[in-house]
């Protein structure tokens, strides 16, 4: 039995050994794991610059707000990394006990429900932005434009109810 | 049908969801939504997801679970993992279930690095167990000690589970972590008089190693206290106020790649595979909030948590009393839904019934967390033991549950003080002003 831990990454496979996901991601893959990681760098270096200006006494303003952009970066990949190597927390404690043909139905509807879940979030978060669009929405002290980050997230949840829809297809019943 | 009625179908069709195997965060969220679409209208409930996703997901506070992911990550890269376990069993594994008590040293010190209870147990196990079994310790102590030091991860700060409890419970983070400090102190203190109780009873459970000399130990603490220098900083810090919990995982991203280099063991494949695994980790949670936080706004419009309100308060029990059903039926879901779908499913139903009753919602995350602990023990899900069964597959999974029973009575012994006795858990953030 092959256990995966929903809140860390770590995995305990057959032979008992500690180990990781795979990162077989593909190019859309590696996309996700390049804007995320830029992310968590900037997000990092925001914050940690912020701090070591307050108690120098170098205030610099505007770090809450690159952090923000940063964290839909950071999401937004993550999000779509977690669904490419199918790593979504479940419940195995009926389907790891069922025979196989059962859980390949199983794990079919529950990826179906999924790519109708990011479907959803997408159609939301799209009305959402489009009544908000032509208000240029922006940040307060920097400007960001929060509309392009907006879209990045709708462009993110459609490849999510995308990658589910094609797991849901590429599993034979 | 009432909307009490909605909410009962919601949470029954959501536990179905759930033990299909529906990824907990889709389940949640697809609840929410169909809830919300039959209570008030199928356009508010999509404009409602659209809001709820693009907030969650700009959320600056959000940002302190990728960033003390990341450095939790940087730490295992810099090969500190299995050092805690190392250094305590040079202290103490000459003395009668040493390496018992060393694995629960190691449980702890780990444990505030991960911030998880499975990759806890199966770091410390993969190296304590080996050294146990050399020692002569009956495989059922040595994995019962294991399983239940494990635990620790959960509620050591910086938890994964306290964060996830804040954001969705909209909690400091801060005042959680302080509140968190003497539970899991007291926890692994409870775990550690279990092991001295159990091997006076009974020598040969947990036979002496040999003494190592202190020329020995004291040279061994240098490697681990750079990392406990790390940690006293970063939660430290933030107690007193010097940053806040995104800037405090900020810092310690920057102090990890610092120990990490001063290690002298930094590589561009090494910091990718941190990345990586972090990325992976936080899609999976952002996902689980999400769904958690539209779920919990289903909830909230079906009036639910009111009627149970009012009935708690028309049956006159006492707030200990109604707070114990509570633990007992965490205790029963935690029988076949892992620890964040229960934590995700009941904290929007009890959390207000609990804080009707006077408790605060940060003593709340705690007991939460705590009974959510003893889940990962208990059959029949108690995944930490599948953990050391798949490490030891020579251990019958009964002699883990049967070595797992003193530890888990420790366990209801100090759930039991957390619920008697709340200052426990909300002294420390109350003095740190957190």
């Amino acid at each position: 039995m092959t256990i995966h831990d929903d809140s860390s990454d770590f995995v305990i496979d057959d032979e008992g050994q500690i180990g990781r996901e795979p990162a077989t991601a593909g190019r859309v893959g590696e996309a996700a794991y390049l804007v995320g990681s830029l992310g968590l760098l900037v997000a990092t270096a925001a914050d940690a610059i912020a701090v070591a200006g307050r108690h120098t006494g170098i205030h610099l303003l505007g770090s809450i707000e690159v952090v923000q952009s940063a964290v839909v970066l950071i999401a937004s990949s993550a999000m779509v990394a977690a669904t490419i190597v199918g790593s979504h927390a479940s419940v195995h404690i009926l389907t790891e006990r069922l025979p196989a043909g059962t859980a390949r139905r199983l794990a079919r509807i529950a990826a179906l429900l999924s790519a109708l879940l990011f479907a959803l979030l997408a159609a939301g978060s799209a009305w959402v932005a489009s009544e908000l669009w032509s208000g240029f929405e922006q940040t307060e002290l920097l400007g960001i434009p929060l509309r392009w980050l907006r879209a990045l997230w709708i462009a993110a949840a459609l490849l999510i109810a995308f990658l589910f829809l094609r797991a849901a297809a590429r599993r034979s019943p | 049908m009432t909307p009490e009625l909605v909410g009962l179908a919601g949470i029954f069709f959501l536990l179905l969801l759930l033990t299909l195997g529906v990824p907990i965060g889709v389940g949640l969220g697809l609840v929410g939504l169909a809830g919300l679409s039959i209570l008030i209208s199928p356009e508010a409930a999509l404009i409602k997801g659209g809001v709820v996703s693009f907030e969650t997901i700009s959320k600056y506070e959000l940002g302190v679970l990728p960033l003390f992911l990341l450095m939790a990550h940087i730490c295992f890269a810099a090969g500190a993992s299995r050092d805690f376990f190392d250094v305590a069993a040079k202290f103490v594994g000459h003395r009668r279930g040493g390496l018992a008590l060393a694995s629960i040293g190691g449980c702890a010190g780990f444990g505030a690095i991960s911030g998880s209870s499975l990759a806890t147990v199966a770091t410390i196990s993969s190296v304590a167990l080996p050294e146990m079994r050399k020692a002569g310790y009956h495989p059922g102590f040595a994995s019962g000690a294991l399983a239940a030091g494990g635990t620790l991860g959960s509620l050591v700060p910086p938890s994964g589970a306290l964060i996830v409890f804040g954001i969705i419970a909209e909690q400091s983070i801060g005042k959680l972590f302080a509140a968190s400090i003497v539970p899991g102190l007291s926890q692994a203190l409870f775990y550690m008089a279990t092991i001295a109780i159990l091997c006076t009873l009974n020598p040969a459970l947990g036979p002496s190693a040999p003494r190592v000399p202190w020329r020995q130990r004291l040279p061994a603490l240098r490697k681990i206290l750079d990392i406990l220098l790390l940690i006293l900083f970063v939660i430290g810090g933030l107690m007193i106020g010097w940053f806040t919990p995104t800037e405090a995982a900020s810092v310690g991203v920057l102090g990890a790649l610092l120990l990490w280099a001063l290690r002298g063991g930094v590589t561009w494949p090494g910091l990718f595979g941190a990345l990586r695994s972090t990325l992976r980790t936080t899609g999976m949670i952002y996902v689980v909030i999400i769904g958690a936080i539209l779920f919990a706004t289903f909830i909230s419009v079906t009036g639910i948590t009111g009627l149970l309100s009012s009935a708690v308060t028309n049956f006159h029990a006492s707030p200990i009393l109604a707070i114990s059903v509570m633990a007992l039926v965490l205790l029963l879901l935690g029988s076949f839904l892992d620890g964040l779908a229960l934590m995700l499913l009941t904290t929007p139903i009890f959390l207000p019934i609990a804080v009707n009753l006077g408790f605060s919602p940060i003593w709340f995350g705690i007991f939460l967390v705590r009974t959510m602990e003893i889940g990962f023990v208990h059959p029949p899900l108690g995944l930490n033991v599948y953990v050391i069964q798949a490490m030891a597959k020579d251990i019958p999974l009964a002699t883990i549950f049967r070595g797992i029973i003193p530890f888990l009575i420790a366990d209801f012994v100090h759930l039991g003080l957390l619920i008697a006795v709340p200052a426990i858990v909300l002294w420390l953030p109350g003095v740190a002003g957190a």
